[in-house]
């Protein structure tokens, strides 16, 4: 299973894109899409999941256009949106019965996976009640087992860790990471840890472009050596950060202690590890 | 001060750059010009007895200025009635609460903000009704005071008033939108039934929030004083009568004002800011949802969960998935929560006036009953086809295997078969009686009115342009005016039949190409 994308672009007005001669290869594994707000991200993946169309460029599926068969997908699409809701007067099992008949999805074996969906995300006590009475992280789970419904082959998941707790999150990266042996999926966050424990790949995108795409390795590697810690006085933070590239600073009293990128470290500074919050941070600052 | 200024100019720019702004003004401006109908069309709008004026300025001026007086109350309820609703739905509200605006000033804002969206569509409509005068009018002068006048001793109170009673509606109603809209129907035909009241003293003129027995009253004095005649009704509203060439015509000079009317005018701006004042104690200052959990759920879902212990999901050991694309499944469930919208305690409502579609004449049943309980559903009908986009869950209705073929049909199959329940019992009269024109009247009627709320909700991309249509074609109902029955309650001859299948088809075709690029276009 291959999906190619190739020199799409999403154009809102004249002179603004939402995505940019993007082009990118996704094979079966675990995309993690990294970038600041308005990299275009969620326009990739709207587009991906057929409910946005692109400007230009091709999006195909195993050799099918998406552009011209969206059915195509939809078939084997689980997509979680980042801003969705819920039908508040339907509860939990209803709503999941209603978007099972969205996907194509019956049978006499229907129940059974609804419940047992939802016992895996954890809703299972409170299935009979109105989904309106939910909290924000109660409804995100109901948005990851609808995800679920279809048995998918290409999986969508736009920011979904949004409202989970530390616990829940760490269940949803043992779930996907189990969905990962047999179909695609493409997963955003803005936080780094959740991409960088589970994702095989890597893309890092801003202003509409993919600025790199790759293993965490390879990316991770565009930083090596050039990963520095130092601690400085407070009164010369400023002065600090705009001659160097800092990507974390902790306070500690008088002083505070600066991690920065720079191929040429001031003195007494101490290199470490990279990371991949290293990588992204340095890669979206240098585009700027 | 400028904070509250800031605030009503925000709302008020925030409504007006909408459809159902746009689409009001539209209708009004078509109803100010038949506000003055053309000397061989076959309705009247104010008719003394048998007397109908000249078309001079003040013929003109008063006549549209009483008419937008009242019909502007009834279709700008519905504009209006949705503004503090917009701060508790976007949340803005939440913060607005935050903020040292007094509960008071909040709504006064709401109020202005109402009251100058009425203000633009009446402007407009002045300036239509000075355009008819210089259409209709031939040999008389033209007196802008004629027009001024009326407009600002009629109508602009009775915007005022409307503009109150929207934001108490929404203080003590505000989810219940449906209540405000019978609750609001019966106060204005409580209005209307003074204002149309035989033998009219000076002291009612006091009581009529619109403003118009006055004008009426002095008119009849004016026709029994110069034509001698005994002329003591007055009617308003369109009244359609093929007996037009009986009508006289008077040459209206315009009235004089009270004092104690124009004192009574700004009594009721006053009482309107007086029911703002009381309102504003009970407002619930944006702590909605917190009211709901605590008098609905004191056990929080939160609070449940905590203590629950999950099972790891293993993909692997879920059952097989049997394919079903057809639309079944999805008409149970858009049935479902057609049933659960709205209180329960209304299905009572629904039942009791299906038992009289049952019980009452024929006629009745028919033309009176019917149009209010299929109206009684607009709550139902009026997002039957956006909600997916007010949940935000159009972005999984429209990544799903064929959404606009399987979706979009059983949305409107579920409507029609709820209206034509609910229009069981006079369909079976019908049959037994073997009247086949009022049972496809009844039929196509239902048909019609789910495909015109669809539509409109699709191209406005809300509920409120269906639901000022909806009542204004209720009223029309109510007061028996031909061209607005789709359901059959007059029918005489096959062309309606006609006209209401081929508007039906153009219904099918614009939301099924707009819906198609909205799919595309999440």
């Amino acid at each position: 299973m291959s999906l190619v994308i190739e020199n799409l672009s999403k154009k809102y007005t004249k002179e603004k894109f939402g995505l940019q001669n993007y082009s990118i290869t996704i094979e079966k594994g675990i995309l993690g899409l990294l970038g600041p707000n308005g990299a275009g991200k969620s326009t990739l993946m709207k587009i991906i999941a057929t409910i946005s169309q692109p400007t230009s460029g091709s999006l195909t599926l195993d050799g099918h256009d998406l552009v011209k068969e969206p059915n195509y997908i939809r078939k084997v699409l689980g997509y979680l949106p980042q801003d969705f809701g819920v039908y508040p007067n339907l509860n939990a099992y209803e709503f999941l019965e209603y978007i099972a008949a969205m996907k194509g999805v019956g049978g006499p074996s229907l129940k059974a996976r609804i419940e047992m969906l939802l016992e895996g995300v954890n809703l299972i006590e409170v299935a009979k009640r109105p989904i309106g009475t939910y909290s924000g992280g109660m409804k995100q789970r109901i948005g990851i087992a609808q995800a679920l419904l279809n048995d998918p082959k290409v999986l969508i998941f736009d920011e979904p860790t949004v409202g989970l707790d530390p616990e829940e999150r760490v269940r949803f990266r043992n779930l996907i990471s189990d969905l990962a042996h047999d179909c695609i999926i493409i997963l955003s966050s803005h936080i780094v840890s959740d991409i960088e424990t589970i994702a095989d790949e890597v893309a890092i995108m801003k202003g509409g472009l993919l600025i790199t795409k790759g293993s965490q390795h390879d990316v991770i590697k565009k930083v090596e050596g050039k990963v520095f810690e130092t601690l400085i006085d407070n009164s010369l933070l400023d002065e600090f950060k705009r001659t160097n590239h800092v990507v974390n600073t902790i306070r500690q009293k008088d002083k505070t202690r600066v991690r920065y990128i720079s191929d040429q470290p001031v003195a007494e500074s101490t290199s470490y590890q990279a990371s991949l919050e290293d990588a992204y941070l340095f890669l979206t600052k240098a585009t700027a | 001060m400028k904070h509250l200024i800031t605030i009503i100019k925000g709302d008020y720019l925030q409504r007006t750059r909408s459809y159902a702004f746009l689409v009001t003004l539209a209708i009004t401006l078509y109803m100010a010009y038949t506000f003055v109908p053309p000397v061989d069309a076959n309705y009247t709008t104010v008719r003394i007895g048998n007397y109908v004026g000249d078309y001079n300025s003040a013929w003109i001026g008063h006549v549209t200025a009483m008419m937008t007086s009242v019909f502007l109350t009834l279709i700008g309820f519905f504009l209006i009635n949705n503004s503090v609703k917009k701060d508790v739905e976007t949340e803005v509200g939440m913060i607005i609460a935050t903020t040292r605006v007094s509960n008071f000033k909040y709504l006064m804002s709401k109020v202005l903000s109402n009251f100058l969206v009425l203000l633009s569509i009446v402007s407009i409509v002045l300036f239509m009704s000075i355009l008819v005068f210089f259409l209709r009018s031939k040999d008389f002068p033209f007196e802008i005071t004629q027009f001024i006048l009326p407009y600002v001793v009629v109508t602009l109170p009775s915007m005022f008033f409307v503009s109150c009673v929207a934001v108490v509606a929404e203080v003590f109603l505000g989810r219940r939108s449906v209540i405000q809209y019978i609750l609001f129907f019966a106060l204005f035909n409580i209005v209307m039934a003074n204002v149309q009241m035989k033998q009219g003293t000076e002291m009612l003129t006091y009581f009529d929030p619109f403003g118009v027995k006055v004008v009426t009253l002095q008119m009849e004095d004016f026709v029994n004083a110069h034509y001698r005649e005994e002329v003591s009704v007055a009617s308003m509203g369109f009244v359609f009568s093929d007996e037009k060439n009986d009508l006289k015509m008077f040459v209206f000079e315009g009235i004089h004002w009270p004092f104690l009317f124009i004192v009574s005018r700004l009594a009721w701006m006053a009482f309107g800011v007086a029911l703002v004042l009381g309102a504003s104690r009970y407002f619930h200052r944006f702590d909605v949802k917190e009211k709901m959990r605590v008098q609905k759920k004191p056990k929080m879902i939160e609070s449940i969960q905590t203590h629950a212990l999950a099972k790891e999901l293993k993909i692997s050991s879920l059952p097989p998935i049997t394919v079903n694309y057809g639309i079944l499944p999805f008409i149970k469930t858009e049935v479902l929560m057609l049933f659960r919208k709205g209180p329960r305690w209304f299905w009572i409502i629904n039942l009791g006036l299906m038992i009289a579609l049952a019980f009452t004449p024929l006629t009745i049943a028919h033309q009176f009953l019917l149009p209010v309980l299929w109206f009684l559903q607009i709550g139902r009908l009026s997002d039957l086809v956006t909600k997916e986009k007010t949940y935000q869950v159009h972005y999984f209705t429209y990544a799903a295997y064929q959404p606009l073929k399987r979706l979009l049909p059983s949305q409107i199959i579920a409507g029609i078969s709820l209206m034509l329940v609910l229009s069981v019992p006079l369909l079976l009269r019908y049959a037994f009686a073997l009247q086949w024109l009022p049972m496809v009247g009844i039929v196509l009627g239902a048909i019609f009115i789910v495909l015109f709320s669809s539509t409109l909700g699709i191209v406005s991309g809300g509920k409120k342009l269906f639901e000022i249509l909806f009542f204004a074609i209720t009223y029309s109902n109510l007061n028996r005016i031909p061209v607005a029955d789709y359901y059959g309650s007059m029918w005489t001859s096959l062309l309606p039949i006609a006209i209401l299948i081929s508007l039906t088809l153009s219904f099918v075709c614009i939301s099924w190409v707009i819906r198609s690029y909205e799919i595309k276009h999440a």
